[in-house]
């Protein structure tokens, strides 16, 4: 492997790690409240419907799947093709923040404010939380727009990164998913 | 994968370029310095308020008091001895230690002594520093709010510091500004961990690293793995705080679900163990690789020395909840962590050994890195004792709380920090600034150090020991803690010595930068890579990537015929 290559994996690696630590002090903390709650949901809430949240996870895993073909068009040298990828992938994520906002405002008008308690917090904080992140990455995938004109060596470093983290983002969502909602 | 791909970059020829936004590893080492100095030097200045405080309730503090609170004739409030407290422990470990130890040292260091050009990400390290700096901006802008800065302690524990316990955006302040070092600190974290595995000159292996490379090396991947823990818990805390969420508010459960105070401490603690040792990991390295310098001889155990750093690293990940006993932790549960604290004593005691096996027998030289190196030695040892006291249980439910805490954890943090950091500085900055520092000063510097911060330390633990609690404004008020005023007075005292003898340390240094005499290419007559180059190195440090042959600490070799005692390590290894 060519040493830019190496360094870029190892500090791609790294960074997901660090990502990995913060959203796993959060699963943590929300192991210790759903264990020591009596009732979860707690008294007075329902179960969010799954509708929202199911749907949320569609888009953001076709975006995933996006960003993997647009990765991989980048690698055998189809910059147009890679970039209707990345296109797709920049849409469904956008998508999937509308559909947190949605989420949100759902949320509001059931009566789940963000001051209602602790079920409350985690809704709103870890959907918060992670969307922050998802803001990052569509970020990234904005400067992709702008640099991925071309397959040089440090453009498919670029984009396999931010399919890294796009990914990364994803499989966090996956787990909030089936822990938060689902479960 | 080491030698081969590493590029000259052009050098920068403006002022903003060449000393503000560099890319440059050695000026982003020395941003760092100076951005902790000045730290350092507020930090002090809060301790000095803390100890007066302490050994003279309601006295005015003299010459600043009645600048810094006009309002109580000079008087350190109530109120504002909560804030300094708080202000003096966030400031020191994040805001002086960290950039000092690690961002100076580290960015100094890793390029030079592993022989490469600059590090693997330049422009991520100016970023890092750039980061550091604003979190340094918000965190003095939080000195000058309303009411005041966060005054719940460096640990933060809610409930004091929710809304409830501290009601200013003080607290918030504080919360930004960590967030804000802990993406500092985790770039560089990236930078170091890359430059290290993949930079490493042609030839060198891993136990060819000098000691202070595997130090900064191990702190690094401490830092990459926990800072992102304690970023958790003050984005918890700071929504808490903004946005009304409930995560640290404890309430009734059984209706509306309640938050837990406690969750705050161990999220903390899993983050703050480590963090311990990522301060203290690169001053161990120095220390080692010092100690074996300046002793003529090879380290001894160089090996076992990394691979029990490498140790105490893993179990420094183990052991957090010892900073807990007293949360009503299941006793299963202390006593496991209570097992796994006192298994640090073996990796411990393993290098410890090693340093007095490589000072052993050795042409000791006293030059003033020497003294500082054997200064840690000292406060180390006695640190690390006294922690034995604080991780068993038994004896951590009497000492909790107490100044007997505040002074195990100077012993190692502060004063072992502190001296293994002066030794680097007074051993690097000729290669840093091209100048000798004036090595008398140095040495008064030391004993002016040395004697005081053990009156200060020493202090600390008897009058822990004695009973008094660590956070309260006056502890005179209660009879039982009377008889301990002598003893609060000299730990002032000295504690005002030593903050005198550091002027010493400040006059040297800019001196030696204006007017020190020019350093040689080796003046310590080592033969680590950074000596084989002229002081201070040219932009892009080697004209040709050097190949190692040999490990850094070859000094003392009797087969050795060229009429020095050392080799570099760029020379075959002489045998008999």
């Amino acid at each position: 492997m060519k040493r830019a290559d190496l360094q870029s994996n190892l500090a791609m690696t790294v960074t997901l790690i660090m990502g990995a630590m913060l959203f796993t002090t959060l699963f943590m903390g929300y192991a210790i409240y759903r264990s020591a709650s009596t009732y979860w949901p707690p008294m007075g809430f329902a179960k969010v419907a799954l509708g929202l949240p199911t749907f949320s996870t569609f888009l953001i895993l076709v975006s995933s799947l996006f960003c993997y073909l647009a990765r991989v068009a980048t690698q055998v040298r189809k910059v147009e093709k890679a970039r209707l990828y990345l296109h797709l992938t920049l849409i469904l994520g956008l998508a999937f923040m509308l559909t947190q906002g949605f989420l949100w405002s759902h949320l509001k008008a059931t009566g789940v404010y963000v001051s209602s308690g602790i079920f409350a917090s985690i809704l709103y904080g870890f959907t918060w939380i992670h969307a922050a992140h998802v803001i990052l990455g569509l970020g990234t995938l904005l400067y992709l727009e702008i640099v991925l004109k071309n397959t040089s060596d440090s453009t498919i470093r670029k984009v396999i990164n931010v399919e890294k983290f796009w990914h990364f983002l994803g499989i966090i969502w996956l787990i909030m998913y089936f822990t938060i909602f689902v479960l | 994968m080491s030698g081969g791909y590493n590029e000259i970059h052009p050098e920068p020829t403006t002022f903003i370029s060449k000393y503000l936004i560099s890319f440059d590893h050695k000026v982003i080492a020395k941003q760092f310095l100076w951005y902790g100095i000045f730290f350092l030097g507020l930090g002090g200045l809060m301790a000095l308020l803390i100890r007066w405080t302490l050994a003279y309730p309601g006295v005015p503090f003299p010459v600043l008091g009645n600048l810094l609170f006009p309002d109580s004739a000079g008087i350190v409030p109530p109120d504002s001895y909560a804030m300094l407290f708080t202000m003096h422990g966030t400031i020191m470990i994040f805001y002086a230690i960290t950039p000092i130890l690690i961002g100076a040292f580290g960015n100094y260091c890793i390029p030079l002594m592993i022989g490469a050009r600059d590090m693997a990400f330049p422009m991520l390290n100016m970023l890092s520093f750039w980061f550091a700096f604003l979190s340094g901006v918000v965190l003095i802008t939080s000195l000058f709010l309303p009411l005041g800065a966060a005054s719940g302690a460096w640990t933060s524990y809610p409930t004091l510091s929710t809304m409830i316990g501290s009601p200013g955006a003080g607290q918030t302040f504080w919360c930004v500004a960590i967030f804000l070092f802990g993406i500092s600190s985790t770039m560089g974290a990236v930078n170091y961990v890359t430059t290290v595995i993949t930079l490493r000159a042609p030839g060198m292996g891993y136990f060819d690293m000098p000691l202070t490379i595997w130090g900064l090396w191990l702190t690094a991947i401490l830092n990459a793995i926990f800072v992102p823990v304690l970023g958790a818990g003050v984005i918890l805390l700071t929504l808490d705080r903004v946005l009304g969420t409930t995560f640290f508010l404890a309430g009734a459960s059984a209706t509306s679900g309640s938050g837990d105070p406690v969750l705050f401490q161990h999220v903390f603690w899993i983050f703050g163990h480590p963090e311990v040792y990522i301060l203290i990991l690169p001053a161990w390295g120095i220390v080692s690789d010092l100690l074996s310098f300046f002793s003529r001889k090879p380290a001894f155990g160089a090996k076992s020395t990394a691979l029990a750093m490498t140790a105490v690293t893993v179990l420094s990940t183990l052991v957090y909840g010892h900073h807990m006993f007293t949360t009503q932790m299941s006793p299963l549960l202390t006593q496991s962590f209570m097992t796994l604290t006192m298994t640090i004593s073996i990796p411990s005691a393993i290098f410890f050994a090693n340093w007095l096996g490589t000072i052993w027998k050795g042409s000791i030289r006293f030059d003033s890195p020497m003294l500082f190196s054997l200064g840690v030695v000292f406060v180390f040892g006695l640190g690390g004792l006294t922690g034995l006291h604080l991780g068993t249980v038994t004896t951590d439910l009497y000492l909790h709380d107490t100044y007997f805490v505040v002074g195990h954890f100077h012993y190692t943090m502060a004063a072992s920090v502190l001296l293994g950091g002066f030794a680097g500085i007074y051993f690097w900055f000729p290669k840093m600034f091209g100048k000798m520092m004036n090595e008398k000063l140095a040495k008064l510097h030391f004993w002016g150090t040395m004697i005081p911060l053990n009156g200060v330390f020493f202090g600390m633990l008897m009058i822990g020991y004695g009973g008094m609690h660590r956070r309260i404004y006056n502890p005179f008020v209660y009879d039982s803690l009377k008889r301990l005023i002598p003893i609060n007075e000299f730990v002032t005292i000295s504690a005002i010595l030593m903050g005198l003898f550091q002027i010493v340390f400040v006059i040297n240094f800019l001196w030696s930068l204006k007017k020190g005499p020019k350093a040689p290419n080796n003046p310590w007559e080592v033969g680590t890579l950074e000596w084989t180059i002229p002081s201070p190195p040219v932009h892009h440090n080697y004209d040709e990537i050097p190949v190692v042959k040999c490990g850094p600490h070859e000094l003392g070799n009797p087969n050795l015929k060229t009429g020095r005692d050392f080799q570099y390590q760029t020379e075959e290894l002489v045998q008999g």
